[in-house]
């Protein structure tokens, strides 16, 4: 049995800070057989590469406000409960279509990302960079049963979404 | 649920806001309150409530419940808020138009009509604040935090405004009556100052981005400036509360905020200035267009009231020092965003359903903006004019120029309303297989 730490890194990320030495002070800490509960602000996708190069393996899951849980667990052990949310993003196939909607005037990212997604077959993915949050979109995209991955970069100029097509 | 949805009851609160607006364009065409009456009587009262409560809150309100959201990329607190709280403040404001009314001798005396305008006025504007409140306090950052201080502005605003309403009742005992003779200052410095300039900087940093493609202004940089401007109506409104309390004067309070104003608005004038040069998109729509007026307006303002402190002449000319901050500034920059807000909300409710799935129009395939230039330019002039007039003592002047803002304004809202009717949407694509066409005054779910 896994033991999670929780390790919010939420109101430094709020507060404009950077919670990388916290993170990882954290997993200096750690005794085995333990695991980190990351809370954060968006999906903190460089983490993952560095985590996984101290063998600790992920599973992440949205939280309402586009926050982040994410699971950071031994390498050796699986997560004793993955979270449903987060077993449902697994094995998301690469996408087939890619989509730079940066330099496009609102609200022509939006359509475009309307229009490709309803050409998706069951199942298959888009990827499209945007300029901002398409909080617009999010309401059209649930209407049509899509679901979507999206956080900011990690520079923070631009944000990037998956769409998945029901399948 | 992540994400923004369209707000239903906007719609509504802009009707409501326009149909105030030209009540307030009637007075002033008709010669009722300042500057034909005194500056302090109650038919300026009136007018004055009309604009700021009836047009100006309910504008900014209607907007709010869309943008907030938006600002904080999360749902509204709650939804089934916002029209009660509409009913509330249209019921209040007309209670305590009654109460002015009363006042003036112009209905029979029923000087209760004030405090219950305000009790009403209160708990609408409670639920207002609550609500956007509630919902920007999820994620206060960037320009939501102009939101959160422009709110606790409009609490300091209606907190002054019930106290004068039960002290001219004569319900509030002599500390009332010492609140009510010299803190009128106070309460248009968190109404006009706090309240509407501050909320309209906030919401324009994100429209203004959002619309011409430009990079977000710093949060440290736009916090400078909502630092110093929340610095200005905090020291107007404690320091001058505090200097009625020692019943010495409210000069220098007022002079330090002043000064602290003037600094905010340079700072947001710095602001917007990289948002115009920061921009990707390199054509100007209308509505950035006629805000660039606004913004002459509020530097305007700035001068004009500086230009007026060192002639020793701000008192006499207060009244036109407000018109053009009221008419220039805040009502200008509302009526360029109401036609692109409208636009914008428009396109997405009729044709959200189908994008992508069948050809739909671009959002600039509903306005004609070749028609609708006209009416703001001309809008602008007047209000220009009207300033002038105000400045020379012309009060004949002023009328003319309030009527060619009336018929301005009437040209807007029949180019508005031609949005909302899909009127200029050439045929093949006005309504595709699948769309509803909108409703005038709400949102359908």
């Amino acid at each position: 049995m896994i033991q999670y730490i929780d390790v919010d890194v939420r109101p430094i990320l709020r507060a404009g800070g950077e919670p990388f030495s916290v993170i990882m002070s954290a997993l200096e800490n750690l005794a085995p057989r333990q695991g980190l509960r990351l809370y954060a602000t968006f999906k903190p996708i460089p983490l993952f590469a560095v985590m996984q190069k101290k063998g600790f393996a992920h599973t992440e899951q949205a939280l309402e406000g586009g926050e982040w849980e994410v699971l950071f667990t031994p390498a050796e052990t699986q997560p004793d409960e993955p979270a449903a949310a987060a077993s449902n993003f697994d094995n998301w196939p690469d996408p087939a279509v890619t989509l730079d909607n940066r330099d496009l005037d609102p609200p022509e990212p939006m359509v475009r990302i309307l229009a490709e997604a309803d050409k998706l077959g069951p199942g298959e993915t888009l990827s499209a960079l945007l300029r901002r949050e398409p909080v617009f979109l999010f309401p059209q995209l649930e209407k049509r049963g899509f679901r979507w991955l999206g956080g900011f970069t990690s520079d923070g100029t631009a944000y990037e979404l998956t769409v998945r097509a029901p399948s | 649920m992540i994400g923004t949805n369209i707000s239903r009851w906007t719609m509504t609160y802009f009707a409501a806001a326009l149909a105030w607006l030209f009540v307030a364009l009637g007075l002033l065409v008709a010669g009722v309150g300042y500057p034909a009456g005194d500056i302090a009587s109650p038919d300026t009262l009136v007018l004055v409530h009309v604009i700021c409560v009836g047009w100006l809150s309910l504008a900014m309100c209607g907007a709010l419940f869309q943008f907030v959201p938006v600002l904080v990329a999360k749902p509204l607190f709650s939804d089934k808020w916002a029209l009660p709280a509409l009913a509330l403040l249209t019921v209040g404001l007309l209670s305590l138009l009654g109460g002015f009314l009363c006042l003036g001798g112009r209905l029979p005396p029923a000087l209760w009509l004030l405090p219950l305008g305000a009790i009403v006025l209160v708990a609408g504007f409670g639920l207002v604040v609550l609500d956007l409140g509630l919902t920007a306090w999820l994620r206060p950052t960037g320009p939501a935090r102009f939101v959160l201080v422009g709110l606790a502005s409009l609490c300091a605003t209606i907190a002054f405004g019930a106290i004068f309403a039960f002290a001219l009742a004569g319900w509030a005992g002599s500390v009332g009556g010492v609140v009510l003779a010299s803190g009128i200052p106070l309460h248009a410095v968190a109404g006009l100052g706090g309240w509407l300039t501050l909320t309209a900087m906030g919401v324009s940093y994100r429209l203004l981005a959002m619309f011409m493609l430009a990079p977000d202004v710093d949060d440290r940089q736009s916090g400078v400036t909502l630092a110093v401007g929340a610095l200005a109506v905090a020291f107007a409104v404690a320091g001058g509360a505090l200097a009625v309390g020692l019943a010495a004067g409210l000069q220098i309070v007022l002079s330090i905020a002043a000064v602290l104003g003037i600094a905010s608005a340079a700072l947001y004038g710095r602001d917007v200035a990289g948002i115009f040069s920061n921009r990707k998109r390199r054509h100007l729509e209308l509505n950035m267009r006629m805000a660039t007026l606004s913004f002459a307006s509020l530097a305007g303002v700035a001068l004009l009231g500086i230009a007026l402190v060192a002639f020793d002449a701000f008192l006499a000319n207060v009244g036109a020092f407000a018109f053009l901050a009221i008419f220039g500034w805040l009502s200008g920059l509302v009526l360029a965003k109401l036609y692109k807000i409208v636009a914008f909300l428009t396109w997405l409710e009729t044709y959200g359903p189908v994008m992508g799935r069948a050809p739909t129009p671009r959002v600039q395939d509903l306005v004609a903006e070749d028609r609708a230039t006209k009416w703001f330019v001309i809008y602008y002039a007047a209000v220009w004019a009207g300033t002038a007039a105000l400045l020379g003592g012309e009060p004949a002047a002023l009328r003319v120029a309030a009527a060619a803002m009336t018929v301005c304004v009437a040209g807007i809202v029949h180019e508005i309303v031609r949005i909302r009717r899909l009127a200029d949407v050439a045929r093949p694509l006005r309504l595709p297989v699948g769309v509803v066409a909108p409703h005038l005054l709400f949102a359908r779910k």
